[in-house]
């Protein structure tokens, strides 16, 4: 029997860890050794092609799980991971385990998402409205430097669906290229070469200068669009400056080429201004999972992130993680902060 | 019995990697079956890549059970 995790396109990019979608599959390959690291599994991964070919042949779900049998056929699927009924399937098809390991009692060596080389905070987030990524093709150079920025766009449903709306330009630093913002030299800007007939509020804009020298925040903008026909692409380019470490510092020109369409593997980012968890909502959702009915979750209950990181987020050691604990692993979640290693901005 | 001793460890990694509380549900379970590949279809022929960057093929997942689980850093 085997197992294999595929790493696939982030489902909700800027969440946790500040990740944002690779554009080369060696970024990608670099997104699953990360979660190697941070996950502590032993089970194999196997990464998706950057057309994500293998995500599309099955279904197009975040966190879908096949049983394929040793002729090649699936026999079980599910649109959601599900390990206790794997675990009865593989019963049924195998026989039963002759040891049963439990969650709880596997202590896995996690390490923490990677950290931004430099201060966030120093610039407000913008408040965006709900939104969708659309297709954005970055214009890879064979020799050029790597996309330290990358640029996701949104657009709200009456752009995408009639031309007319809202969209979201947002240049977010790579943690994976440990690069910060150069805030001694010009702020980022870009420039839109618009299509015939295509009416922008902008065709040019420039992020505010910042006070500090060196920042990850991202850069952002939105931009009201009266007509953007469907077939018709834009192509955007974008001029930056940032340093890997104190002494490799690049003014960096790049390209993209956006069109107006829903990209169907671009995920819902969740980060502050775009999806951030509401605590309350959280806990209730999270709870939910309360099966003994004491408005608390022990280690049993929970699932997913909670698990690994259960006893940091057990604030008063009860083993349990009631409604307030709940609601501090939201704010955990929303500004990517390693438990109990709240970040600290620099004087 | 080994390998299903195996199978209870991977299952639990599942558990980390699904995290549906962090996860928002887009269609229904019941949708999802009846989409393609169905049950007793081959896995799909794809190329891919193991996590050293080499190729992976789906057609090789032959002679033995597989559990494949999507997931991805957020």
């Amino acid at each position: 029997m085997k197992f294999y995790f595929v790493y696939k396109t982030l489902a909700h990019p800027e969440l946790v860890g500040s990740y944002v979608q690779p554009f080369t599959i060696e970024e990608r390959l670099a997104h699953a050794r990360q979660a190697d690291k941070q996950l502590g599994a032993t089970v194999p991964w196997i990464v998706d092609a950057m057309d994500n070919r293998l995500k599309h042949a099955l279904g197009d779900r975040p966190n879908s799980e096949f049983i394929i049998d040793p002729k090649g056929a699936v026999v079980r699927k599910r649109a959601w991971s599900h390990p206790a009924q794997v675990r009865k399937d593989l019963e049924e098809l195998v026989g039963k385990a002759d040891t049963f390991t439990r969650e709880e009692n596997i202590k896995l060596k996690l390490e923490p998402p990677l950290k931004a080389p430099a201060p966030r905070g120093t610039m407000p987030r913008l408040q965006r409205p709900r939104m969708q990524a659309i297709v954005m093709e970055p214009v890879i150079e064979k020799k050029g430097l790597p996309f330290y920025a990358k640029l996701r766009v949104e657009a709200d449903g009456p752009l995408i669906n009639r031309g007319e709306g809202q969209l979201y330009l947002g240049f977010h630093l790579d943690p994976f290229h440990d690069a910060h913002w150069n805030n001694l030299t010009s702020p980022l800007k870009f420039e839109l070469e618009l299509p015939k007939g295509a009416k922008f509020e902008k065709a040019a804009g420039e992020a505010a200068k910042v006070k500090a020298s060196s920042d990850t925040d991202p850069r952002e903008f939105l931009i009201d669009v009266a007509n953007w026909p469907v077939d018709l692409p834009v192509k955007l380019t974008v001029t930056y400056s940032a340093c890997v470490g104190e002494r490799a510092c690049h003014v960096v020109e790049q390209s993209y080429v956006l069109r107006r369409v829903r990209d169907i593997d671009g995920g819902g980012a969740r980060s502050d201004g775009a999806g951030m968890w509401k605590p309350e909502e959280f806990a209730k959702q999270s709870l939910a999972s309360d099966k003994d009915g004491d408005g608390k979750l022990s280690k049993s209950e929970v699932r997913g992130l909670m698990l690994p990181h259960f006893d940091d987020f057990d604030a008063n050691k009860d083993g349990l993680l009631d409604a307030k604990e709940i609601e501090e692993v939201a704010r955990w979640l929303n500004t990517h902060h390693a438990p109990g290693v709240p970040d600290k901005p620099k004087k | 019995m080994r390998s299903l001793a195996r199978f209870g460890l991977g299952l639990i990694l599942a558990a980390i990697l699904g995290g549906p509380a962090l996860a928002q549900r887009e269609k229904k379970d019941e949708d999802f079956s009846k989409e393609k590949p169905a049950i007793g279809e081959k896995l799909p022929k794809v190329s891919i890549f193991d996590a050293a960057g080499k190729e992976f093929k789906t057609a090789d997942l032959r002679g033995h059970y597989t559990v494949l689980t999507f997931g991805c850093l957020t």
